[in-house]
C-alpha cells in the first residue's frame, strides 16, 4: 500500500467514523478539520416541508392509489399510451414468427403441400371454367349453361376433363396386396386399368404405375379408396374444360352429316354418268370425315365420362410412417407426428431467435443510451 | 436464482414493509433529491415520484444486488436526473434559492461557524455535477461507498477514491475562500 493510499484509507475512515459519531472529536488538526467539513456537510441538507411528508406517508400506507389524468379529448380507455420497447419487440417478434411459418411451408413439406393445393376447384385450367364446372363439383353434375355464356354457346353442358394423380408409399411387405387392391377399388368404381407396370427395383425406385380410368362423377369416391391404401405422398388433381372442342366437332358432324344428304339427293337427280360420278367420289369424302369427326366426338367423350387416374406406388423407407393397421403402424403414426413437432418447433425457435436477439440487442442499446444521457445531464 | 424479496430478506410483499423502508429512508432521499435539483417544489415532486415507482416496482428488488437503500437511493438518482434533463431540454430556469433557516440563523451566533457554513455551500455549488452527486450521496443520502458504488455501477474503491478526491477539493476551495 502506498503513502497517498493510506492517506485515502485514513482519511475515508474519519468521515465515516464522523458521519456515525455525529461529532469532531480527533485531535490532530487536519483530521479534526476534515470531521468538521464532514459535519457542515452533512448540515446542509435540505429538510422535507411536514406537510408533504404527511401526504406522501399517506399515499405510501394507501399503497399509491393510481390517479389517472384523462386525456382532454378522448375517454380514458382511448387515452394513448406510450408503447414500450419490449412490447414493439414482441410484436415483431410475433409477426416475424407469423412470416417464418409461412414461408416455411413452402420448405421441404412445400412440394406436398402445393400438389395438395391443386385440386379441381384451384388448377387454372378449371378457374376458366367459370360458368359452372367448377361449382358443380367433382362428381362433374355440370348445371346447364346459357346460350349467351361462355365460349361454346348452345352447350347444354360442360364437358371437363379430369385427372388426377396419387403417389403412394407403402412397407415392402405390403407392396404387392396395396397393387392389388389398387385394382380391386378401380374395378369396383366401374373403371377399368389401362395400364399398369409393377417392378421390384432398389430402394426409393418406383414399384409400381397404373394408368386408371374411372367414372369422372367417381372421381373423389376413387382418390379417397385409393389414399387409404397406403402414405400419401402427393396428391394432385386438373380439370381442363373442352366443352369448346367437344361442341365444334359436334357442328362440324352435323355440317357433314347435312352435306352427305344434300349430296345423296342430288346424286338422285344426277343427268349423266360424269356427273354422278363426280357426286360419288365427294360422298366418299364426306362419309371418310363423318367417320372422322365421329370418332374425335366418341374421343371427347370419353375424355369427360372417364377421368384419368396416374398411381405410383413405392416402398416406404424405414421408420416412415405408413399408414399401415395395427399396433405397429399407430406406434410408427405416432413417432412420426413427434417428430414432425419437434421439428416444427426447432424451426419455430430458429425464426424467433433472430428477431428475439435483435430486440434484446436494440433492448439493451435503448438502456445503455439513456443511463448514459442521464450521467451525461451531471456532467 | 436469486430468490424475489420486496424489500428485505424475510419480508413479505405488501404495504407495511415498503412503508417501513420509506420511514427509513424518507427524509434522506428528499434531502439527496433537493440537494440535486436544488429546487424544493421540484424535489417533492421528484421524491414522490420515485417512492410510487418503487412501490409499483418493489417485486423486482433483490437483495443480493444490494441494500434496499441503494435500490431506493438509486432510483431517486433516475427520477432527478430526468428531471434534470427535461429542464435542460425546456431552458435553463434559474434555481430556486434555499430559503434561510432563521431558527438556525438566530441560533448561529458563532461568526466562525457560520462564515465556514458559507464557504463550505460555495464550494459546493463550484463542484461539477458529478462530484456534488458524490457528496450528496454519501453526506446528504448517508450512504456508505459500497451503497453509493451500487447506485453508480462502479467499484467501491473507485467511489473512495473519487469522494477523497472530492473532499480534498472542497477542503482547498473552503481555505482559499477562508
Amino acid at each position: 500500500m502506498t503513502e497517498l493510499d493510506a492517506v485515502v484509507e485514513r482519511d475515508l475512515r474519519v468521515i465515516d467514523q464522523t458521519i456515525d459519531r455525529g461529532q469532531a472529536t480527533a485531535p490532530d488538526p487536519a483530521q479534526h478539520e476534515l470531521e468538521e467539513m464532514v459535519l457542515a456537510l452533512g448540515a446542509e441538507a435540505p429538510e422535507p416541508d411536514p406537510a408533504f411528508a404527511a401526504e406522501l406517508g399517506e399515499r405510501v400506507v394507501a399503497g399509491f392509489p393510481r390517479r389517472r389524468v384523462p386525456h382532454p379529448s378522448l375517454p380514458a380507455w382511448l387515452a394513448p399510451r406510450r408503447p414500450s420497447l419490449i412490447a414493439l419487440a414482441g410484436v415483431a417478434s410475433v409477426v416475424a414468427a407469423v412470416v417464418g411459418v409461412a414461408s416455411l411451408s413452402t420448405g421441404p413439406g412445400g412440394d406436398e403441400m402445393s400438389s395438395l393445393g391443386s385440386n379441381s376447384e384451384s388448377s387454372p385450367a378449371l378457374s376458366e371454367d367459370s360458368s359452372g364446372a367448377a361449382g358443380a363439383g367433382p362428381r362433374g353434375v355440370a348445371p346447364p349453361s346459357g346460350p349467351s355464356r361462355g365460349f361454346a354457346p348452345g352447350a347444354r353442358t360442360r364437358r371437363i376433363e379430369r385427372s388426377a394423380s396419387l403417389a403412394l408409399a407403402a412397407p415392402e411387405d405390403r407392396l404387392e396386396r396395396v397393387a392389388d387392391e389398387v385394382v380391386a377399388v378401380t374395378d369396383r368404381l366401374d373403371g377399368f386399368v389401362l395400364r399398369s407396370s409393377v417392378s421390384t427395383g432398389e430402394e426409393g425406385a418406383s414399384f409400381g404405375n397404373f394408368e386408371l380410368r374411372v367414372p369422372a362423377r367417381r372421381l373423389q369416391d376413387a382418390l379417397a379408396q385409393l389414399s387409404k391404401l397406403g402414405d400419401v405422398r402427393t396428391r394432385t388433381q386438373a380439370g381442363q374444360d373442352i366443352t369448346r372442342r367437344f361442341v365444334s366437332v359436334g357442328d362440324r358432324l352435323e355440317g357433314a352429316r347435312a352435306q352427305k344428304a344434300s349430296l345423296l339427293s342430288r346424286l338422285e337427280e344426277a343427268d349423266s354418268d360424269t356427273e354422278a360420278e363426280s357426286i360419288r367420289r365427294r360422298l366418299d369424302l364426306t362419309s371418310a370425315e363423318i367417320n372422322g369427326l365421329r370418332g374425335q366426338l366418341r374421343q371427347l367423350r370419353l375424355r369427360s365420362n372417364y377421368a384419368s387416374v396416374s398411381v405410383t406406388l413405392e416402398r416406404a423407407n424405414d421408420g416412415e410412417r405408413t399408414g399401415g393397421d395395427g399396433l405397429g403402424g399407430a406406434l410408427g403414426d405416432g413417432v412420426r407426428s413427434l417428430s414432425d413437432s419437434i421439428e416444427l418447433m426447432v424451426r419455430l425457435l430458429g425464426v424467433l431467435l433472430v428477431p428475439g436477439a435483435l430486440a434484446g440487442v436494440i433492448w439493451l442499446a435503448a438502456q445503455s443510451a439513456r443511463r448514459r444521457r442521464r450521467e451525461a445531464t451531471l456532467g | 436464482m436469486a430468490e424475489r424479496v420486496p424489500i428485505a430478506a424475510g419480508d413479505s410483499p405488501n404495504a407495511a414493509t415498503f412503508g417501513a423502508l420509506y420511514e427509513r429512508t424518507f427524509p434522506k432521499v428528499y434531502a439527496y433529491v433537493a440537494s440535486m435539483l436544488r429546487d424544493r417544489s421540484a424535489a417533492e415532486d421528484v421524491t414522490a415520484q420515485a417512492y410510487e415507482r418503487a412501490y409499483r416496482k418493489r417485486r423486482s428488488y433483490r437483495p443480493a444486488r444490494g441494500t434496499a437503500e441503494a435500490w431506493i437511493f438509486g432510483i431517486a438518482r433516475n427520477a432527478a436526473l430526468d428531471e434534470l434533463r427535461r429542464r435542460k431540454r425546456r431552458a435553463e430556469l434559474p434555481a430556486e434559492p434555499e430559503p434561510e433557516d432563521e431558527a438556525a440563523l438566530a441560533v448561529e451566533d458563532h461568526a466562525e461557524h457560520s462564515v465556514r457554513r458559507a464557504a463550505v455551500r460555495a464550494a459546493i455549488a463550484d463542484l461539477e455535477g458529478t462530484e456534488r452527486d458524490m457528496v450528496a450521496l454519501k453526506f446528504t443520502g448517508g450512504l456508505s461507498n459500497a451503497e453509493i458504488a451500487r447506485v453508480l455501477r462502479t467499484s467501491e474503491s473507485n467511489v473512495g477514491t473519487r469522494l477523497h478526491r472530492t473532499i480534498t477539493k472542497l477542503r482547498e476551495a473552503c481555505h482559499d475562500r477562508a
